[in-house]
Formats: C-alpha cells, structure tokens, sequence
C-alpha cells in the first residue's frame, strides 16, 4: 500500500526537534504566567488562569478562522489538499475552543462566581463548539469525498461567521464577561505591561501548538486521503465502472 | 481531478455563489445581531428597572451595576448579604442570601439574579462579579488583604 502514498509514513525529525522546542517553550510560559507575572490587584493570583484561558481562545479563534479559509479555497478551486488543511485545522479549532470553555469555567468560578453563565458571550462560544461538533458530524455522514468536502466547507465557513460577534460580544451586548484589554486596532491596553508579556508569550506558544498539529494532522490527512482514493477506486473495478470514479 | 471545475463557465458560477454565499451571510449575522441586541439583554439597570417596574413585577430578572460604597452589610451567621446596587443615576437594596464571593467589595462591578420584592428591595440568590478588562500589578506586588477585609465590614 505504501507505494499508492507519496507522502512519509513516519514523523520527520524535524518534527520532533520542534515538538521539543515546544515543549521547553511551554514549560516557559508556565514559569512566565505562574511565578514571573504579578498578581492582579483585584484578582491576586487567580490572573494566573488567565495566561492559559485567554492565549488559548485566541488561538482557537485563528484555527476556526483558517478553517474557514482553507475551506472557502476548497469551494473555489476543489483541491483535494484544502480540503484536508481544513479538516485538520477543523479538529485544533474544536480542541481549542473547548479547552477555551474548560479553562474559562476554571478562571470564571473564583473571580465570577459562576461556572456557566448564558450571556452572549458564552452562548456564541458554545454554539461554536456545537457547531465544530456538527462539522465532523456531517463528515462522517457524506461518503463521497467531495460532496462530504463541499457540505462541511458550509458549516466552517458559517461557524467562522460568528467570530466577529464573539470577538466583540462584551462590547456590543451587556455581558458577564469581561471585556477585552487588549484592542486589535490600537485604541489601548489595559493590561500591565509585565502581564501582557507573559499573555504573548504564551498565546505564542499555543500558536506553534497549533501549528504543530497542523503539520502533523495534514500529513496524516494526505496519507488518509491517498488510502481512501485508492480503496474506492478498487471497489469501483468488480461494477465494470473503471474511470468513472472522480476523487 | 473534478471535470466539473475544469469545464469554462464555471468561474462565473463560482462568482455567483461566493457572493450568494457572503450576502446569505452577511444577512443571517445582522438578523443575529439585531435579536441579540435587542432581546438578549444579559441584566438590566437599576435606572432600567426604575422607569417601569410593573412591566418586572416580581418576574425573575438579573440586576447589574455596582455596589454603593459604604453599603456593604454581612451578617456571617445568617448568611445574610446586604448592600445598595446602583448605575450612577438609581440605586436600590439587594438583599442577597450567601457568602461574598472573593472579588465582591465596594465600586465592583455585579449582577444580581432574583427578583424584586414589593417593587423595593431586590431578593438576590445569585450573585455574580462583573469585573473590568482593567488588569495592573498591586503597588508594592503584594494583595493588601487587610484593606479588602475592611473593605467588606
């Protein structure tokens, strides 16, 4: 079977070395966000969950954003390989932004004093959530690759929808959550400056956390790709439907 | 590969159903837009409440705004928490039965969920801190815990 892939079988070496860099990278973060960082002046050293909870979403919301891309390319060209950049961006996204909804519900019940809450908010994130859920759902009920393609390109493109509105839902709707301190188009920071390195430094990390697993997941994804095609181009050979097949 | 897409005409189409796509899109997020501001209205103010308490009779309702300096009542027997909510313009009493949470003091940000009990005095049983999105170092990088205990007697 190997001969159908021309992808590598095996994890290049490049691959670990960064995996460790990563590794060491984060255990950095850890040391920024636990010991280097002050308190907060409010919350004391509950901030701390922030490192973690707020680099995370916003790395979940780049990965449902590149997921929407790669599958608005899938739709406008159909190569199968934006197909499988979306996939595996689709399962960091959805990774992501549970860990989102994990370590916000860590940080949310000392300082807010509530585990959950149904503002705006928290509503679209967890729509968000169901909705990945539902991508891999609709994935798994398409057999033919490219309907199963295009149908699930849908789906991320409309969950990447909602990102404006939950990037900016404390701004615009009365929320429990608090809103942003650091504002994308420069009107200001509200975060001391000691604590905003940590912040970066961090979502760096989760970043090439990402970014990892990118790699890794489209070379798995290439393989699985090349398995499958070859699979249903020899189911199609007995039916006497050879060259029929499109993948 | 797909001969669909390798047949001419098909960037017209293609163009077609993008923008089709992005008007559908843009349409459904203002119609989000519009509901959610309008209808998912997370608390409400006290000067909110104020200008119409008949429509909120004693209905379930949550009441944001800030706790009142110099209101803060607890009696650490009866779990009995008492303190004047307000938004800078009305202020009413909430009765809250509970503990303070940790980040409850004076000029913080809550929202209280209960309801209004002969149109006065707000019975709460959920309290919940709405902090800023202002994050700064103490002064001396130490929590002065004795200046937030007094804070909340």
């Amino acid at each position: 079977m190997t001969t159908n892939t021309n992808v590598r079988w095996d994890r290049p070496v490049w691959m670990k070395a960064w995996a460790a860099l990563i590794v060491a990278l984060f255990a950095v973060g850890a040391y920024l966000g636990l010991v280097w960082s002050p308190p907060d002046v409010n919350q004391g050293n509950l901030i701390r969950i922030m490192y973690a909870h707020v680099s995370v979403a916003w790395i979940g919301f780049v990965a449902v954003g590149l997921t929407a891309f790669f599958a608005a390319l899938y739709l406008w060209r159909g190569k199968r390989r934006d197909d499988v950049l979306a996939v595996a961006s689709a399962e960091m996204a959805l990774l992501f932004s549970s860990l989102t909804i994990i370590g916000g519900m860590t940080y949310s019940r000392p300082t807010l004093n509530t585990f959950w809450t149904w503002d705006a908010k928290l509503t679209l994130t967890a729509l968000m959530v169901a909705l990945l859920v539902g991508y891999f759902i609709v994935r798994a009920l398409v057999d033919d690759p490219v309907r199963r393609g295009r149908v699930s390109a849908v789906v991320a493109i409309v969950v990447a929808g909602s990102l404006p509105f939950n990037y900016l839902a404390a701004e615009w709707f009365r929320t429990l959550h608090p809103s942003r301190a650091i504002a994308l188009d420069g009107s200001g920071v509200t975060m001391a400056p000691d604590m905003l390195s940590a912040l970066l430094f961090n979502t760096v990390v989760a970043g090439l956390v990402y970014a990892w697993f990118m790699v890794d997941r489209v070379r798995l994804g290439r393989i699985e790709a090349q398995l499958e095609d070859a699979r249903v181009a020899q189911e199609a050979v007995p039916s006497g439907k050879r060259g029929v097949v499109r993948v | 590969m797909n001969d669909r897409y390798a047949r001419r005409g098909m960037t017209g189409r293609r163009t077609l159903y993008s923008l089709l796509g992005v008007g559908v899109l843009s349409v459904a997020g203002f119609m989000i837009f519009q509901a959610l501001s309008t209808s998912l209205v997370y608390f409400i103010l006290p000067n909110e409440y104020a200008q119409d308490p008949g429509q909120y009779g004693e209905r379930r309702i949550r009441l944001g705004g800030l706790v009142a300096p110099q209101s803060v009542v607890f009696d650490d027997r009866e779990l009995q928490l008492t303190f004047l909510v307000t938004d800078g313009i009305r202020e009413y009493p909430v009765r809250h039965t509970g503990a303070p949470p940790e980040l409850f003091r004076e000029n913080a940000g809550v929202v209280v969920e209960g309801r209004f009990v002969e149109g006065e005095v707000f019975h709460s049983d959920n309290l919940l801190i709405k902090h800023s999105e202002v994050y700064e170092a103490p002064e001396d990088g130490h929590i002065d815990i004795d200046a937030l205990r007094e804070s909340l007697q």
